[in-house]
């Protein structure tokens, strides 16, 4: 064994590395407060691995990222990977500020540790902008809408704005071109920089020497390994284990596959961006830019400048008052806002998990539309009710009018259907591949369906309809079953200056029965 | 010198744990068992569109599942009903090299174009370089012949 050693080392000189690499000396007294690279050069390492498999299957295109997503989230080994690498950005985050903290108040950045300080905060740019990145990266609703806020925050850039938003987004809107330009920055342009400038940190650290504790203590320098390293092996495990945990039962859910014509959406950025988020909000109209680009770059220009701002030459924090107070009011500024913006951040999921009438109603349209001749059990695509729809809503109401158009082949050709079907169709079936139909009466469902296909044109229930006509959401409270009965069957009837047509011919009895009790119950 | 071999073991220890649980997970991850294929039974007609003792070629439209990517593919099945309760199907690949077959009515048997391989109606091979006969599909007729059904 020996031999073979003694060979591999005559050949390559790796007793050198490894001895270049382990047996630094460190000044006596760095202790575990110098762990923090260590855990964010562990950190890096599980993204770049997890980065690295779930490009395996991973499609970045519109149509597919999404379906692949889903696809790798299927098993468990794929959520407990992409788990890590979700719950990893924010692990970076953290480690990255704790670092740069450790780094503020032990003075390290001082001279002769310039340069290591810049290439540090050109790490802290790189982390960002990775995870800016891979936020679009899944192509559901959070990363679409994020993004959008993103590029149209890019574009107040002063005096080259379209020019930055242009090249953000690749195409015209955004889309597959940037799609495909987010994910090539995620995965080849931004791993490239960022192993340059690992490289670069850890070299000029070497070089420099690590600072140690802010003042000299007396002793023997010990080697890195396996003294300090077993320090930093320590905490990189105990981050790891926590990594896991929060990992083990994988990222949070995507939500609805992005569709850029909704407009009820509304964005919110990963929770480490919130306070960015947050500060926009105090500059309205014309005075948006100072929030987004002034402010940050004042804070980014003063860390940059911080070792020629502070070049007292003691590296004691209590020495440094001044730097120390100021540093402190900016951390306390950041957790703040992002706090504030936690706190403050909108809710969209509460109205989603009830069914609007557009949706029960598009549940019998399908069943007569003939959905059910391809979408079944022993038919040529998947039953509606386990078909998880990941095509935005034009795609759909393109299947739904012409289901030859996407799937070519044995079918027969389609029955002429209303834009008002196809509209309920579509709302049901991407309400139905999000949760199970809950089931309603028959007489719900009746007056759902005749909702969906006459009254939603002009009237409005729960936020869902058209605006000509007055919002039916509290109607009950108004008039009995008796009275919109008879309102719907013959307008005139009761108003000579009706403008809403007259229903009688082209609802039966049921029908009218069932919308005029539904209307008459919503009090 | 007995705290420094500790460490060592300690850091190698934890070091070998941290790379050996990472492997794990990434190796189970890019192992993910291949999806089964999800074969299942499509309607291929009904016993009304068939001829007794007569190959009839159905051209069937499936859709197979390939990991997030859902393909479409066409495939030709023989239904071969001999008029009474008896009926099976065979796939029109043959089984040399891939060629799609054609029923050849005069001679009553099955023709691939490429090498000039011969299958009787059941399928058995009767000349030429196929090594077997055609493959069998699954095939059941369901609502007294209103429906027949194949597995793909």
């Amino acid at each position: 064994m020996k031999r073979v050693v003694d060979w591999l080392h005559a050949r390559t000189g790796f007793r050198t590395a490894r001895h270049a690499l382990l047996d630094e000396p460190l000044p006596p007294g760095t202790g575990w407060f110098f762990t923090l690279g260590s855990v964010l050069l562990g950190l890096l390492s599980v993204q770049i691995l997890t980065g690295a498999f779930l490009t395996l299957y991973y499609a970045a295109t519109p149509d597919h990222a999404y379906d692949s997503i889903r696809f790798i989230i299927s098993t468990a080994p794929g959520r407990i990977v992409r788990g890590l690498h979700h719950y990893g950005a924010s692990f970076i985050v953290v480690a990255v500020l704790l670092h740069m903290v450790r780094v503020v108040a032990f003075g390290s950045y001082k001279s002769p540790r310039e340069a290591t300080w810049l290439s540090g905060l050109l790490l802290l740019g790189l982390i960002l902008a990775f995870s800016l990145t891979g936020y679009l990266l899944p192509w559901d609703q959070r990363a679409y809408w994020a993004t959008v806020v993103t590029i149209n925050i890019s574009r107040l850039t002063p005096g080259a704005g379209e020019l930055v938003g242009g090249l953000l987004r690749g195409g015209a809107s955004i889309g597959a071109l940037t799609l495909t330009r987010w994910y090539a920055l995620h995965v080849i342009f931004l791993p490239a920089a960022l192993a340059v400038l690992v490289v670069l940190h850890i070299v000029l650290m070497r070089r420099q020497g690590i600072s140690g504790p802010v003042r000299e203590r007396a002793g023997e320098p010990l080697p890195f390994y396996p003294w300090q390293a077993a320090r930093d092996t320590t905490v990189v495990a105990l981050v790891l284990v926590a990594l896991a945990a929060f990992a083990w039962n994988g990222a949070p859910p995507l939500e609805a596959p992005a569709d850029p014509s909704d407009s009820t959406y509304i964005p919110r950025p990963e929770w480490y961006f919130l306070g960015l988020f947050q500060l926009l909000k105090y500059f309205p109209g014309k005075w948006e830019v100072v929030g987004a680009m002034v402010v940050p770059g004042m804070v980014a220009a003063l860390l940059v400048l911080l070792p020629w701002l502070d070049r007292s030459a003691s590296r004691d924090p209590r020495r440094r008052p001044l730097v120390m107070l100021f540093f402190s009011a900016g951390l306390f500024g950041v957790v703040l806002l992002t706090s504030l913006g936690w706190r403050d951040r909108p809710r969209s999921e509460g109205s989603t998990t009830m069914w609007t009438l557009r949706e029960i109603g598009g549940r019998q349209m399908a069943q007569s539309a003939g959905c059910a001749t391809c979408h079944a059990a022993e038919g040529a695509a998947d039953p509606l009710e386990s078909l998880a729809a990941s095509r935005g809503p034009e795609w759909l109401a393109g299947h739904v009018e012409d289901p030859q158009m996407i799937a070519p082949g044995l079918r027969e050709p389609p029955r002429p259907i209303g834009e008002r079907e196809v509209a309920a169709i579509v709302a049901y079936v991407r309400k139905l591949s999000r949760q199970p139909y809950p089931g309603f009466d028959t007489a719900t469902e009746t007056a759902a369906t005749v909702f969906a296909r006459y009254c939603v044109g002009c009237h409005t229930v729960d936020g869902d309809g058209g605006k000509d006509g007055p919002d039916l959401s509290h109607i009950g409270a108004k008039h009995d079953a008796a009275y919109i009965r008879h309102l719907v069957a013959d307008p005139e009837a009761v108003n000579p200056d009706a403008e809403m047509p007259a229903f009688r011919s082209r609802l039966n009895d049921a029908q009218l029965e069932a919308i005029a009790a539904f209307l008459a119950a919503r009090k | 010198m007995h705290r420094r071999r500790a460490l060592v073991v300690f850091v190698n220890s934890v070091v070998a744990l941290i790379g050996g649980g990472v492997t794990a997970i990434l190796g189970a991850f890019a192992l993910r068992p291949s999806t089964t294929a999800d074969r299942r039974w499509i309607r291929a007609g009904a016993l009304s569109d068939l001829t007794p003792n007569e190959p009839v070629p159905r051209v069937l439209s499936i859709s197979r599942q390939d990991g997030w990517y859902r393909e479409r593919a066409r495939e030709t099945v023989f239904l071969v009903w001999d008029g009474g309760k008896r009926i099976h199907a065979l796939s029109a690949t043959c089984t040399h090299l891939g060629c799609q077959v054609r029923w050849d009515a005069g001679s009553t048997k099955f023709r691939c174009p490429c090498h000039g391989g011969v299958f009787d109606q059941h399928g058995n091979v009767v000349e030429g370089p196929p090594p077997r006969a055609l493959n069998r599909v699954d095939v059941r007729v369901e609502r007294g012949g209103e429906t027949v059904l194949v597995r793909l």
